[in-house]
Parts: C-alpha cells; structure tokens; sequence
C-alpha cells in the first residue's frame, strides 16, 4: 500500500493525466474507432467473452485540459458475446462491422455494430480452410469501396478475402509454412508482414509474390513481431521489429537487410508470452516508439539518435501504472498484454494488462525544457 | 399427491387466489416531464397481497409539482395508508425522500415509515434546507411546511442493519448495508417465501469513509437495482483522488489558497481525509480550509454514526479523532480579506461525477451475492442497456426487466405452500406395506381442506365427516369388444390368462362365476346380442381404481394373444 501511495504522489509528476479502469475480464485487443471510440474483447477460453466498444472519457477529447471535467468514465457504447478467445479484432473503417480472430484458428468471425441498440451480433464467419491447431490467423483490412480483409497464420496460407462476396481476391501462393507474427496493410496494394523467426517482407499484391525481404536476425532466436511507421513524410528507419529478448532493430525499407540500428532494450527477459509483444510507431511525435509485452511496463523510446549496433539505451518514459496500481497485490506481477497511442493526443497512450486493467495515461516529457 | 386423488394445486401462478404473486414495480411518471439524468425513485411493489412504496424521491429539475410522484397511481380511490402497508426510504437523497412530507402530510398517509437510524436523523436537515431555499428564497407555493416535515418524522421508524422487523404478522423488512452515502440501506421485503430486494442507491467499491455494500444469498424472487451508471466503466478511485491531489498541489505551488465548497454530505469527509493521508507525502506547507455550515454538522453525524463508517475509519477513530485535521481548518469569512490570491476549487463538479453509484461491474457483483430469480433495472435507457440485460440473463440465468416510468412488470412466481397431512392418512399409506422410495414416486389419495390460512391433506373419510357429507361410491364401466367365436368360458379363461402373464405385480383371480377380478376391478365376459363371433367384456372399477382400470381397457382392447388352437 506504501508504495502505491508513493507512486501516486510521483505519478502528479510523470503524468498529465491518469484514468486506471477495471474490465470484467482481460484484453488482448486495443482497437480505434474515430479517435473517440476504442474495441477491447475477451480472451479466456472456457467462457463467454464481451466485445466492448467504449467511448473515451469526455474530459480526453477535449482539446486543453481544464480540469473542470464531469465525465472521467468510459461508457460502454456497444457490446456483444463471443464464445471464442478474441485474440485480434479490426474494424471496416466506414463500416459497422468488425472482424475477429482467435483460437480455434479455423475462421474469423464477422461482427455488425447494430444502429438501434447497443448489441454487437455476429454475423458472418469466413473459413480459413486450413487446419490449425495452434495457430489463429492475423488479420489487416485493405479498406476500400469494396472492403477485403488479408488474413493467415502462416506465408502458406496468406489470402485476401473479399467481404462482402467472400471470395479470395488474392493468395500469396507460396509453400513457406513459416509462421506469421504481424500483418499490416501499409497502402492500397501494399502490405508488410512479419514472421514468428523475425523475418520481414513487403508485398505488392499487384505482382505475383515476391516481397522486398529481411532475413531476419537469425543468431537471435526468439520470436519477433514488427510494426512499419503509417507516416512516411519523415526520413529514417520506418520499420522497428522487437524480439523476445529484448532486441529491437530498426530498418529502412529501401535495406531491408541492414538494419540501421539494433539496439538492447532494458527488460526483464526473456518475455514470459512472447505472443504479446508489441511494439508500436508514435502517431503523432517525432521517431518515438513504444514496447510492451515482457513485464507490467510500457516503455517509450526516442530512436532520433540511434545509429549503432548493439548500443544500450534508456527509455523516455515507462509507464508503471499496471504494477503500483494492482489490486491483487498478492499474486504474481501483471503482465501488458498490449497498447496503442491515441491517434492525435501527442502523448496518450492506452494500455491493457493481463489482470484486466486498462490505463489511459498522458505522460509528462520532463526532458522537454532541457 | 397425484391427479386423481384430492385437489392439489401445484402451480400457484395458475390460481390467482393463492399465492400468486404480482410484482407491479412501477417507477413513477412524471407529470408531462421528459427523461432526467438524475431521476427520482418511487417504486411500489406487491408482494402476495402487500403493498410497499420503495423510496419517495423528489426531481430537482422541476419548480413546480412535477418534481413530485403522481400518487393516484398507486390507488383510485381508497386511503393510501389503507392501501400501502409501509414506506420504506433507502437515504437521505432528495431524490429518494425529497417527496416524504408532501406524501405524508398533504396527499396523506399515517402508515409506519422505514429507514436507517443516519437518514432519520439526516433526512429532517436536508428537507428543511431544501425547503427553506424553494419557499423563502425562491417563493414558492404548495410547498411542505417546517411542521409537515415534523410530522412526517414522527411517523417513521427505525430499522439497524440486519434487523428483521415485523411490519405486520406476514410482511417483514431488512436492511443491508449499501455503502454511498452514511445510512443508506438496501432493503428485503419478505411476506412469507416470496421477497423481494430493493437497492436504492449502492457502490460496490469501498471508499475512505464507508465500505461497500453487501448482502448475503437471500434469493429474493426479485432484485430491483438502479442502474444509471449501467452502462459505464468507472475511473479508479485512486486516479480521481489523484486529479484532486494534483489540482490542489498545483494551486499551493502557485502560491494560492485552496478554499472547497461543500455541498455534498460525506464527499466533505473523504476529502479531508485524502488531503490528510497525502499531506505529509506532498510537502503541503499552505493551509487548507473548510468552510463551514452544513460540514459542522456533516462532521458532527460523521461522529454520531460512526458504526456506519469504513472499519478503517472506525480503527482510526479510536486513535485520533479523524473528523477532526491536522492541516484542515474551518474557513472564516475573515480569511477572505487576507492578501494573497485565493482560488476557489471547483472541484465539487469534478468530484461529484464521484458520487458512488455501482457501475457494470457493480451491478454484477450485487446480483452473484444475493442470487435472485429475477432482475429489474430501473433509471437506465432500455435501447441502451440490451446488451447488460443480455449479460445478466447469461451469466445467471435470470430474466431482466427494465420497466419505462409508470409501466408494470408483473412476475410469476411458484411460492411453496405447506400443507399438512393427517396422522391417520400416513398411518394408512405406511400399513400398504411398501417403504417410502425417492425414485418411485406413489400415489395417495386425500382431500384437501383449507381453512382460514390453514391447508390439511386428510383422508376422505375424515373430510366427509368433518364435511357431514355421507360417502358415495363411483363406479366405471367400460365395454370391450373382442372378436371371439367361442364361449365365453373360454373367452374369459384367454382373459385371465393373458392378463396374468402381463400383470405380474398385480392380484389377477379367476372366480368360480366366471369372472376375472384384477384386485378390486372386475371383468366378465357376455356374448354379443347381435354378434355371436363378438364377445362384449364388461370391465367395472372403483373411483379409487381408475388408474389401473383405464390401463386395463386399453390393454384389453389391444386384443387378446392367439390361443394355441
């Protein structure tokens, strides 16, 4: 009790604001809807699990903050069951659907938002017509007039499905049963995948399949995850890939074979559940990233300076919220299951543990006015 | 007890002259107003033939008689305090006694009132201030007076935690801790095995200053729980006290005052008791104040019930009076001509978003505790809540209603109903001989008295004689067609052996008449007038025989095995 007594007098410091809220069951999932609305969904496997489409505090969405605010809840705006784990969840930009992902891999479920109730209801599944055991396909949208959700667990069975149809539209077409990691959509025909072993590609759906590859860090080991920066205006290392062992290396997509930097992240390692690293590209700031997923800390990190290999850096911030804050002080540390940077607040970001915690934290650059 | 015999009733719902329990909770319509965010309770609910009106809250949103409850809903014509057999008031809320003295002295009832001994004593405050600021300050007519709400009190009886109280011979009450604010109770209604539970306003989470609430699994039939902040996941205690913290250390290290206005009874406490814990911590060298007025006497209540409170509270109390603060002092109109700037925290805006009430998880929570058979929401927006009804419904199997204002929700319920049998009638089914088996349940003949609340199984010799009726026999006769051209020896000999071999468990005689007895039915075989290839079978049974006889005609009119010629 004394140290999370301290930790919130220190925390008047460290952040401009600071809301901890409890969810019935854990989140795996982190997930906009305008920059007002977030999806979170269970992922426990013997039992029903909620979908939630919550509405950010009304005191974030406002512009500066004074103070005087009433609303610091989230409200609960839709929600639905899923009898599987939710292990991934997109949503149709322009649409009210969203799709699902989890284990048992062998579909993904496609959910309406409903317009006159509160109800999420599943509609729809699409087959993944591979047999998975313990695999769940990753997922990414390629929005557009007529929607397609990319989808697989392994290079192998990489598709695009149309959803409205349900027809493929596109099939990597390749034998590699390597597993996959990370699916991003990165423009209309582009997309960027990242491999379980490290290995990363960028694909053009417009050619039969032959991505700009890395081989990824082979001497490593561990399992890896990636995320390519959405801004591309900026120079530099837009690519960052995050290893179970704390490694995490930054790559330009004209190189993808010589990292610009790789660098050893100060974590406890290596990560009790690899499958929930994340790392994740600022929106907003200038070359700042953000990991999770080897203890109950989100860390920042300025990359701006990093040029070498194998180089010790310190982050700009951790959030410590999930440890201090932990109502069962008792049983073992949380663990960060995942988070996700607001979309235009500089410098909010939300984070979700496995002891279904959910922070939504603004913290304070002190390094700003050096 | 079976179909045949007496005239058991077993499902009460179908019987609406015992038992049955319509359940009408009908939140109050407002008279032409539209939906409110913060509403006004007054809920009545009948409980097999009794009736109990659940707060008598008032709207702060209307100046005029819209703010009070439409009581000709609850009765046409007729007295209320003939009609109504309590009133129960949850706390001392406006919007939940804000009504009472209206309700008791100008509609009219003289009937008990419940509450918590805290309400009692804080409820007559709150409405004489409330009353004072519509009447003197703002003028208003057709107001409660001073001695209405001295008058009101006088009828009101208290009721401690966990304390049964006879409100009549079959109605009884019980209050439940309900934390939110000091003395507020949520309530079980019983009248017999039929219950409901009333939550009033609750949190399930503790503060510095009260506990949360809590109910053991009583099983009401019915759970009524607010459910304005359904819908809502709330922000954790410590991160708003944390906004407090910060907003005030700000104003202290810009070299302000920080002076809070108090409005609100309990959130005074808690605050001073935050500043207090956090004092040292936060390097506050400036003084804090408190103005006074309604705080002395918060403070003073505080004291007074401080069973009521946090057992950290209670543990702290004993060693350092906590209403009492080191570095808080009482604000003293003086003060305000001192130099230096003074900023006002409007941080009761803020902090009142803090009331407690029970978010979805609360409200979860609430309902695994008590396990009740059904629930309903009140205060919440039916189009918004599907999705927790859906979540109540799953998780414990319970049907949720969620009434508009002025609807009704009847519930069935199957209440048990003792009923007891006579000595001699078990003496009599004991002496058949076979023992008592769960598995196999048997069929005993009785009739049912009920007489005044009393329900007696007794043997229907005993019932005529009570009755002064003398017995009559009932006899059945059916006719079986066989088709059979021998005589009817010979017909009657395939009978008897035909049924001898499938009834092994009964008596099956031959007689030398000619007849078959099976038991006490008997069976005789008569050419057919018309027909000599058909024989008629004559088949005759007692009233107590039907069962058997019924299964015998059919058995016999499925025909008879082929002879071995």
């Amino acid at each position: 009790m004394e140290a999370s007594e301290d930790w919130l007098v220190e925390s008047l410091r460290l952040y401009q604001d600071f809301h901890a809220f409890d969810l019935s069951g854990a989140t795996r999932v982190l997930e906009w809807i305008d920059d007002k609305g977030v999806f979170v969904a269970g992922c426990e496997s013997l039992k029903k699990n909620e979908i939630l489409h919550l509405i950010l505090p009304l005191r974030l969405s406002v512009k500066e903050n004074q103070g005087l605010f009433p609303e610091r809840d989230f409200k609960v705006c839709h929600g639905g069951f899923s009898d599987k784990p939710v292990f991934d969840l997109k949503h149709v930009p322009e649409t009210r659907l969203l799709l699902t992902s989890g284990l048992p891999g062998c579909s993904l479920q496609v959910w309406q938002i409903a317009e006159d109730s509160d109800v999420i209801k599943a509609v729809s599944t699409i087959a993944m017509h591979e047999e998975e055991e313990s695999l769940w396909p990753r997922m990414a949208v390629f929005s557009s007039v007529a929607p397609g959700v990319l989808h697989g667990a392994r290079l192998s069975s990489l598709k695009i499905t149309d959803l409205e149809s349900q027809k493929i539209m596109y099939a990597s077409g390749v034998g590699d049963r390597e597993a996959l990691s990370s699916l991003q959509v990165l423009g209309a025909d582009t997309f960027a995948f990242c491999c379980t072993s490290g290995r990363l590609g960028l694909v053009d759906i417009r050619q039969k399949w032959a991505p700009s590859e890395s081989p990824g860090p082979g001497s490593g080991g561990g399992r890896w995850c990636a995320e390519v920066r959405s801004r591309d205006q900026d120079p530099g290392p837009s690519i960052a890939s995050l290893g179970s062992n704390g490694q995490l290396c930054l790559l330009d997509p004209r190189d993808l074979c010589h990292p610009v930097s790789s660098v050893q992240c100060p974590v406890s390692r290596p990560s009790p559940d690899p499958e929930l690293l994340q790392v994740t590209w600022a929106p907003v700031l200038d070359n700042c990233l953000a990991i999770s997923g080897f203890d109950g800390t989100v860390q920042v990190y300025d990359v701006t300076s990093w040029g070498g290999i194998e180089s010790q850096v310190e982050p700009l911030f951790t959030h410590r919220g999930h440890i201090f804050l932990d109502a069962n002080e008792l049983d073992a540390a949380p663990l960060v299951t995942t988070h996700i940077w607001h979309p235009c607040k500089p410098r909010t970001l939300l984070s979700a543990a496995d002891d279904a915690s959910l922070h939504v934290w603004d913290w304070v650059d002190l390094c700003a006015s050096c | 007890m079976g179909s045949h015999g007496g005239t058991v009733v077993k499902n009460s719902a179908a019987n609406p002259e015992f038992g049955s329990s319509n359940l009408p909770a009908a939140p109050w319509k407002p008279h032409g107003g539209a939906g409110q965010d913060v509403g006004r309770s007054c809920i009545l609910v009948s409980v097999a033939g009794k009736n109990v009106m659940l707060d008598c809250g008032m709207h702060m949103g209307f100046n005029d008689d819209r703010r009070f409850p439409d009581f000709s809903y609850i009765t046409q014509n007729g007295r209320l305090t003939d009609f109504l057999d309590c009133v129960i008031i949850s706390h001392f809320h406006l919007d939940h006694c804000g009504a009472l003295p209206y309700f008791s002295e100008m509609v009219g009832y003289d009937g008990p009132i419940y509450m918590t001994p805290p309400t009692q004593a804080i409820c007559p405050i709150l409405l004489e201030d409330y009353r004072k600021i519509a009447v003197d300050k703002k003028g208003e007519a057709n107001f409660f007076t001073s001695q209405m709400i001295k008058d009101c009190m006088k009828k009101v009886v208290a009721v401690h935690l966990h304390q049964t109280v006879q409100v009549d011979d079959e109605l009884e009450i019980k209050a439940y801790y309900a934390g939110h604010v000091l003395g507020a109770a949520m309530f079980q209604i019983k009248v017999g095995s039929e219950s409901v539970v009333y939550t009033g306003d609750y949190n399930m989470t503790p503060d510095r200053h009260l506990g949360a609430a809590w109910i053991d699994r009583c099983r009401p039939n019915l759970l009524i729980t607010e459910s304005t902040y359904a819908t809502t996941i709330r922000d954790s205690k410590r991160c708003r006290e944390r906004d407090f913290l910060k907003k005030v250390h700000e104003t202290v290290e810009r070299g302000g005052k920080v002076l809070i206005p108090v409005f609100a009874l309990g959130r005074a406490q808690e605050l001073c008791i935050l500043l207090e814990t956090f004092w040292e911590r936060m390097n506050l060298k400036a003084p804090i104040y408190f103005s006074t007025g309604l705080t002395e006497k918060a403070n003073h209540y505080y004291k007074l019930f401080i069973t009521w409170t946090n057992q950290k509270i209670r543990k702290t109390f004993v060693q350092r009076n906590m209403f009492e603060f080191k570095h808080i002092k009482a604000f003293d109109r003086a003060f305000a001509d001192n130099p230096g700037p003074m900023l006002e925290v409007k941080m009761q805006v803020e902090y009142m978003s803090f009331s407690a009430h029970a978010d979805a998880k609360g409200i979860m929570q609430l309902i695994g505790q008590a396990e009740p058979e059904h629930v309903l929401l009140v205060h919440g927006e039916a189009k918004k809540m599907e999705f927790l009804k859906q979540k109540i419904e799953q998780e414990f199997r319970v049907n949720c209603y969620m009434p508009a204002n002025g609807e009704t929700v009847t519930l069935p319920t199957s209440p048990s109903i003792p009923v007891g049998i006579s000595l001699g009638l078990l003496k009599r089914e004991m002496a058949q001989g076979m023992l008592p088996d769960a598995k196999r349940p048997r069929l005993l003949q009785g009739t049912l008295i009920m007489k005044d609340s009393n329900f007696r199984l007794v043997s229907s010799e005993q019932a005529l004689k009570e009755l002064g009726l003398a017995e009559h026999q009932l006899r059945f006769t059916c006719r079986v067609h066989l088709h059979d051209a021998r005589k009817e020896q010979e017909t009657v000999m395939r009978v008897y052996s035909h049924l001898k071999s499938i009834l092994k468990d009964h008596c099956v005689q031959h007689l030398p008449d000619g007849s078959v007895t099976v038991e006490s039915i008997l069976i005789q075989a008569a050419a057919h007038s018309e027909d000599p290839g058909t024989k008629v079978l004559l088949v005759s049974w007692t009233y107590q025989d039907e069962e058997l006889g019924s299964y015998l005609t059919s058995l016999l009119k499925k025909g008879l095995p082929q002879a071995p010629s």
